[in-house]
């Protein structure tokens, strides 16, 4: 059978060969049901760019895209240990309401899901602990769905009565959501979240590299808050020190993200933090390693 | 200044930034030839090669960046701009 990612990655290497570098130090080493989803994902990511008369060519190409934008920002990152964006309005004109923007970084993130080992691993630890919650849950919420890939994960591992809602400022990554997705169970609301009102609260709210894209953070997890139900679980994920065209918080250390967690009104339940990048001994001090933590959380009392 | 003073500058500022005293850079030199060249490292380096040039690299120079050709290419450019 065909490695259809280790072809990508070939690819990769023609086009970037510093990019295939990182990906071959760390992808080769991965376990079996890495082979198995990533072969899974790629089948089920083919039939949406067939579906867009594309290739996977078009998603490497995106994903590269993606890729030098981030290096851009990290290079700027490195001189002022600031994010370059600075207000929702600004990445909100030049990226989600972009159409063409949105294109190429909602097809460059999907990608990424799987060639940075780091999003994977996060996407295997929010697998492996929602199977804990599906008893309780009936009313399933994804806060800024992106490309749909996490809904898609919890629509198999939830039960069949559970009802799926995505809220998204985006008409590019709904529409991407959609046919990726392809479940007549899920709703789609083209909608800010912080003007999103629900008749009953949700069960279960998953918010996945939101909270660094808006400027309150402390102000969105309040109003998550409000549209979860007393006994729910929330869901989150944040990259820190991690500078992307869009992201605009800028989260330090795993303090600071457990702090703004506990002022907008959450405990943790669990919580992982894998870093993006191995650093080499000696380096340390010289590198600041973007890294995502992420967490199931409850309600405070 | 020439292409090949450009080198030689890169080669020191190589050494000093990957703490590797045997690297002999060559225009075809790219990432998968030094071990030290990794993504991390990337950054560093441009950061390092801007401040000893004394330029600003766009984002689609560094896009194009494959090997150290495209470096040269990209300081030389930016040098016989200003």
């Amino acid at each position: 059978m065909e490695n259809k990612l280790l072809s990508i990655i070939s690819k990769i290497e023609v086009l970037d060969p510093m990019n295939a570098k990182k990906l071959k130090a760390s992808i080769p080493f991965q376990d079996g049901e890495y082979w198995s989803r990533a072969n899974e994902f790629i089948n089920k990511y083919e039939r949406l760019l067939q579906s867009m008369n594309k290739t996977i060519d078009f998603g490497i190409e995106c994903y590269l895209k993606v890729c030098a934008d981030t290096l851009y920002e990290q290079i700027q990152f490195a001189k002022t240990r600031e994010y370059s964006c600075k207000s929702f309005a600004d990445a909100n004109r030049m990226i989600y309401g972009n159409p063409e923007v949105m294109e190429y970084y909602m097809h460059g993130l999907m990608l990424s899901q799987f060639l940075w080992v780091h999003h994977y691993e996060i996407l295997k630890y929010f697998s492996t602990e929602l199977i804990r919650y599906r008893e309780n849950t009936v009313r399933y919420l994804e806060v800024g769905g992106g490309h749909g890939l996490y809904i898609s994960e919890a629509i198999k591992l939830l039960g069949a009565e559970v009802s799926f809602d995505v809220v998204d400022i985006s008409p590019s990554s709904i529409e991407m959501a959609k046919s990726f997705i392809v479940n007549s169970r899920v709703n789609y609301y083209l909608q800010d979240i912080y003007l999103y009102v629900t008749g009953s609260p949700y069960d279960f709210i998953a918010m996945g590299e939101v909270l660094e894209h808006v400027e309150q953070p402390v102000e969105l997890l309040q109003k998550i808050s409000g549209l979860l139900s007393d006994e729910g679980k929330v869901f989150i994920t944040v990259p820190a020190n991690a500078p992307a065209i869009d992201h605009i918080y800028l989260f330090r250390n795993i303090r600071e993200v457990r702090d703004v967690l506990d002022r907008g009104g959450f405990n943790v339940i669990d919580e992982r933090v894998v870093f993006a990048e191995k650093v080499p001994q000696g380096k340390a001090g010289n590198i600041t390693v973007p890294f995502i933590y992420s967490a199931f959380l409850r309600k405070k009392k | 200044m020439e292409k090949n003073e450009i080198l030689a500058r890169l080669n020191a500022l190589f050494i000093r930034e990957l703490d590797n005293k045997d690297i002999v850079l060559t225009e075809a030199t790219n990432a998968g030839d030094i071990k030290e060249w990794d993504s991390l490292a990337h950054v560093l380096l441009i950061v390092a090669i801007e401040k000893d040039f004394k330029i600003k690299f766009t984002s689609s120079e560094i896009m194009r960046m494959k090997n150290i050709g495209d470096v040269i290419s990209s300081i030389h450019g930016r040098l016989t701009k200003s």
